[in-house]
């Protein structure tokens, strides 16, 4: 195939980023549901302005900012994987979630793309990582990985209230995303404003998955027994099988591993804990995330 | 020519009808034919997702330049899904994203194996199952296209044109996408020819005959298609498909209509004349 993204050094845009960052709407409808259709009218292109170059070429950025920021990346360009997943399962059946993805990869997609920006920055390859040759690990593992196939079928047995665990777990990887984020703010201050921008962006997401998870929770026993079996058996972050074993224990370590980062964790659990059913599994949720 | 996915993605938006004054529709109606005609291309457009789903099933998704397009397409598709339902709005007809749902709901069984057979096919013939998608993306997105724009041109009301035109455009990048893919995959391998021209040949059947009643798609075919002009449209469509390598011959969308019994000749449909124009 010709011109690969991954194949080329430096796409143009890298220096010429769009001039402006658009305001993040709040997508509340009058009644304070989320509305979706101005969530999706109002989602957000090109970051890449929003990636301070000037501040990372005068102060640089620590080898762990780096790999955390490679990381990200990498999760966040998983969104077709994800979106597969979803897919073949009844949760494509539903268009109100369908019209939520459609702009949050989109917006994923740009936010993959401006974390490029800041490994072309600091001179760092921008294209992905190979494929992982993975060995086959506990059963939650081999779940996660499992190909479009299996999670068809599942997905059919399952029928319409697989909704619920696929909004829930997430919600929970937003969480541990927008924790991730906070932390490479702190580590990198020439990232905070990126990492602020992405957290705020990502609250959008966060409001829609929790509204819905909320509500198909309440609505349903059989909702509540199969989202508490998916988070059981998650593995952290979605997308997480992709990367080595390696960066899963560095990222484990760098956004959970500190007395503040097994606070957060815990604070994760404790918000799970507040939506109808799944209070206890909660704490295994939080378990996973500290190395 | 390569298609250069930065420049598409940099530039990808959602189509724009804030400036369209689509109050003209409250002033000067379409028929319910062709209101007919635009609700199952809006169905067709937010459904886009479940051909998403089938094309993710196979290996193509992993390529960067692939996952980057399908991202912007799938967009795009939707907003092309509200523009058409804030027309039909304007003529009452409501559609909401619990209706999409029922509609879906409907789909039944053959929706629920389609991504299990796309898998295991997929699984099975490996990279040159790559190439039927993208070969078949091009012919939707060449027959969306010859849609949009015959709309556009057969219905004589300005504001619709101009929507459509603007879709259209859209539809022509999306084209240039699958076209090139399409073109390079096949010129590559031999099998994947053979694969792809038995497939179109057998399997191919007009956008939305999948999600749509029979009789909305014969409904749409005729109201676009009949007659000597429509025809011809369709031929071109299958002159692009037959420039593809190892698809020489090939005629899927003429059969197409020629099994629905939309005439060839004449005149085809007429609009009346328009009350405020």
């Amino acid at each position: 195939m010709t011109s690969s993204r991954a194949s080329r050094p430096t796409p143009a845009r890298a220096t010429s980023p769009s001039p402006t960052l658009g305001p993040i709407a709040t997508a509340e409808a009058a009644d304070g549901s989320f509305d979706v259709r101005e969530f999706a009218r109002t989602a957000q292109g090109s970051q890449r302005a929003a990636v301070d170059l000037d501040a990372i070429r005068e102060h640089g950025l620590p080898a762990e900012a780096i790999r955390l920021v490679r990381i990200l990346r990498d999760l966040e360009r998983s969104t077709l994987t994800r979106l597969r997943n979803l897919l073949v399962t009844a949760t494509h059946k539903d268009g109100r979630v369908t019209a939520f993805l459609v702009s949050w990869a989109y917006e994923k997609f740009w936010m993959a793309d401006a974390l490029d920006g800041v490994l072309e920055a600091v001179g760092e390859e921008a294209a992905g990582p190979d494929p992982v040759e993975h060995v086959t690990k506990h059963f939650g593992e081999r779940m996660a990985r499992r190909g479009p196939v299996a999670r068809a079928i599942i997905g059919n047995i399952a029928g319409e209230q697989l909704v619920a665990a696929h909004v829930t777990t997430g919600l929970v990887d937003e969480w541990i995303q927008q924790a991730a984020y906070r932390r490479l703010g702190e580590i990198a201050g020439a990232l905070h404003g990126l990492a602020d921008r992405f957290i705020e962006l990502k609250q959008r997401h966060v409001r829609f998955l929790a509204e819905e998870a909320r509500r198909r929770l309440a609505d349903s026993a059989r909702a509540r027994r199969l989202t508490v079996k998916e988070l059981k058996q998650s593995v952290w972050p979605i997308g997480a099988t992709r990367l080595s074993d390696d960066d899963r224990g560095f990222l484990a370590r760098t956004v959970f591993g500190t007395a503040e980062g097994r606070a957060e964790a815990g604070r994760i659990s404790e918000v799970l804990a507040t939506f109808p059913g799944v209070g206890s599994v909660a704490p295994t949720v939080a378990a996973r995330l500290t190395p | 020519m390569a298609f250069d996915i930065d420049k598409y993605t940099a530039g990808s938006k959602p189509v724009a009808w804030s400036d369209i004054d689509l109050e003209e529709f409250e002033r000067d109606p379409l028929p319910p034919e062709t209101l007919r005609v635009l609700r199952y291309m809006c169905d067709v457009e937010y459904h886009t997702v479940c051909y998403l789903r089938d094309l993710l099933t196979t290996p193509s998704y992993n390529e960067p330049e692939v996952g980057a397009f399908m991202t912007m397409w799938n967009r795009e598709e939707f907003w092309h899904g509200e523009a058409l339902a804030a027309v039909l709005g304007k003529h009452g007809i409501t559609v909401d994203f619990d209706e999409l749902k029922s509609t879906r709901l409907k789909l039944g069984w053959k929706d629920r194996l389609d991504p299990i057979k796309q898998s295991l096919l997929g699984g099975m013939v490996g990279k040159d199952f790559v190439a039927v998608h993208m070969a078949w993306g091009a012919v939707n997105e060449w027959s969306a296209n010859a849609a949009y724009l015959r709309m556009a041109k057969l219905e004589q009301h300005e504001t619709l044109a101009v929507l459509l035109k603007r879709i259209g455009a859209q539809e022509t990048k999306h084209v240039a996408f699958y076209a090139s893919q399409a073109r390079e995959r096949l010129a590559e391998s031999r099998k994947a020819q053979v694969l792809t021209r038995f497939v179109l040949d057998r399997f191919w059947g007009p956008v939305g005959s999948t999600i749509s009643e029979e009789s909305e798609v014969k409904h749409v075919m005729g109201h676009l298609f009949a007659g000597e002009e429509g025809r011809k449209l369709i031929q071109d469509v299958d002159s692009h498909i037959a420039k593809l390598p190892g698809m020489e011959g090939l005629r899927i969308v003429e059969k197409s209509l020629d099994k629905r019994g939309i005439a060839a000749e004449g005149p085809g449909y007429v609009p009346a004349q328009r009350v405020a124009a």
